[in-house]
């Protein structure tokens, strides 16, 4: 696959991705509140809904940065799905350094988030953007040991390698530590359930209360980007992405994004969220030793 | 193709540089700057240092992040949503602007620097990394343990003096009339079920204003006066 294919398929599997990834939620919601059915078109009836709907603002807002925060998340999520390969030495971003890409546009989302909160000059969204802040960074911080962990097997910062080196076994089984933690992780990237401190319903929405018409369609939809993006990173890192019998990669690639963005969705109805000072002290003593642990046994693995 | 994608880069980077002392928000100069360095870290993709150019990225966006969220802090400008001045010293920062962008210029200009461009295909991590932990490692060691050092010591210092004294001496508020009880919050001591009536900034506005005889009665706490 050359560029102009390999580019195709990226923006395909995202929508394909953001439509299935709206349905799920849908679904998951409806299955804990005890009712059925669910329509396949419900996303674009929502989407049109906002759609329709005017474009409001408030008083003095910033509405540069309004702007690009929502529109650079959307990039963001589709940056990183771009690193993620479709098959042997395929991916839109080909470097040597992906894994660090991935890990810019992690600490670039708290930074869009923020500004998301901040920038409407409206009590409630400011208060989910710091609220935000103080977890998303923590929280990135142990993605990072996790996400160099998975790559000292491979010896190298290229999903592309990492994906090829689980060629015999896959780093959940390597690394089992790995994906629970990293999984917290795209619970807050994509401000789902227990780490919704940013657009959680206790602040009305939060960042995204001043939002309406097609500013929140447009943020809703790079939520969903985000979760397909950090699925599929999931996947390549941990499950082995495109490897697999019989069936083409990208298929491989695309069941197994599937069944991580059903996880994170999943989580995200069943866990409730914490008070921000708990979930700091979770953060910083539990789990960040955790992901030294994990990033300790891959050390110990690879030298041995 | 790469020439435009130097110049634009540049352009943008000297721009936001510029906003950083023309804006008047705390968040707005931080974020202006970050978009400076992302700029930077793009000039370095071009120089095929792949791994510095995303890694000033990923650390100007954090850092940003985190250098935005203290000023606010200790500032004490809620939010960084109020404008403020950004830019004090006016003399002596024109001056220092001056002598640096000189010092520079004459550094840059009587420098003979490096044209040998990299052959494809170099991997130029490779070659950072032997560096990083080869020869230069007691360099970077030296370098990050002193950083540490330096920001564990620049937070103990800057969190102990505050506005009314020193922190851990009890730091309170002048009262708002002479030789009156401090201003602020108070801590209730009852505890439990104070209701709204133990709201403390209602004592404080209250403090100046003349007392009708049934306030007491409308309220669920008692007033200051009286417990003392």
């Amino acid at each position: 696959m050359t560029f102009a294919p390999a580019l195709t398929t990226l923006i395909l599997f995202l929508a394909i991705g953001i439509w299935i990834a709206a349905i799920l939620d849908a679904v998951f919601y409806r299955r804990i509140s005890g009712q059925g059915g669910v329509s396949v078109l419900s996303p674009f009836y929502a989407a049109a809904a906002h759609l329709s709907r005017q474009r409001l603002t408030t008083e003095a807002p910033d509405r540069l940065n309004w702007y690009l925060a929502i529109a650079g998340y959307l990039a963001i999520a589709t940056i990183g799905l771009a690193v993620v390969p479709f098959g042997p030495e395929t991916a839109v971003i080909g470097i040597k350094t992906s894994v660090v890409l991935w890990g810019a546009c992690e600490s670039l989302v708290v930074v869009l988030v923020f500004l998301h909160g901040w920038s409407p000059n409206s009590p409630l969204a400011l208060i989910g953007a710091y609220r935000y802040v103080a977890i998303g960074l923590p929280i990135m911080l142990l993605s990072m040991f996790v996400l160099i962990a998975a790559a000292l097997p491979a010896r190298s910062l290229d999903l592309r390698d990492i994906v090829a080196s689980q060629e015999g076994l896959w780093n959940i089984i390597r690394q089992p530590l790995g994906l629970p933690l990293f999984l917290l992780l795209g619970l807050s990237l994509t401000l789902r359930g227990p780490f919704d401190y940013a657009d959680s319903a206790d602040l009305a929405g939060g960042t995204s209360v001043e939002d309406s018409g097609a500013n929140r369609a447009g943020w809703q939809v790079a939520r969903l980007a985000m979760l397909v993006g950090f699925s599929a990173i999931a996947a390549s890192t941990f499950l082995g992405g495109y490897l697999g019998p019989i069936l083409p990669g990208i298929v491989w690639l695309a069941i197994k994004t599937l069944i991580l963005m059903a996880v994170v969705i999943g989580l995200s109805h069943l866990l409730a969220r914490m008070p921000v000072a708990r979930m700091l002290g979770l953060i910083w003593k539990f789990l960040l030793p955790i992901a030294f642990v994990d990033l300790l046994l891959a050390g110990l693995v690879a030298l041995a | 193709m790469t020439d435009i994608a130097f110049y634009a880069l540049s352009a943008l980077a000297i721009w936001s540089g510029w906003r950083v002392f023309r804006v008047d928000s705390m968040i707005r100069a931080t974020f202006a700057l970050m978009v400076s360095f992302i700029c930077v870290g793009g000039i370095a993709l071009l120089m095929s240092a792949d791994y510095i150019g995303i890694a000033t990225v990923f650390m100007m966006a954090v850092e940003m992040m985190v250098m935005g969220l203290f000023m606010v802090m200790f500032m004490m400008n809620p939010a960084g949503l109020n404008p403020m001045q950004m830019v004090h010293q006016h003399r002596f920062s024109i001056g220092a602007g001056i002598a640096a962008f000189i010092g520079l210029t004459v550094a840059v200009l009587a420098t003979n620097l490096p044209n040998n461009p990299l052959p494809a295909g170099r991997d130029t991590l490779h070659d950072l990394g032997v560096e990083l932990l080869g020869g230069s490692m007691l360099i970077f060691e030296t370098a990050g343990v002193t950083l540490l050092a330096t920001m564990v010591g620049a937070v103990v210092l800057s969190s102990r003096p505050g506005r009314f004294g020193d922190s851990d001496a009890g730091a309170v508020p002048p009262g708002l009339q002479p030789g009156g009880q401090p201003a602020g919050r108070k801590v209730e001591k009852s505890g439990g079920h104070g209701g709204h009536g133990g709201d403390s900034s209602y004592d404080m506005n209250m403090k100046g204003a003349p007392k009708s005889d049934d306030a007491p009665h409308k309220r669920h706490g008692k007033m200051p006066e009286e417990e003392s």
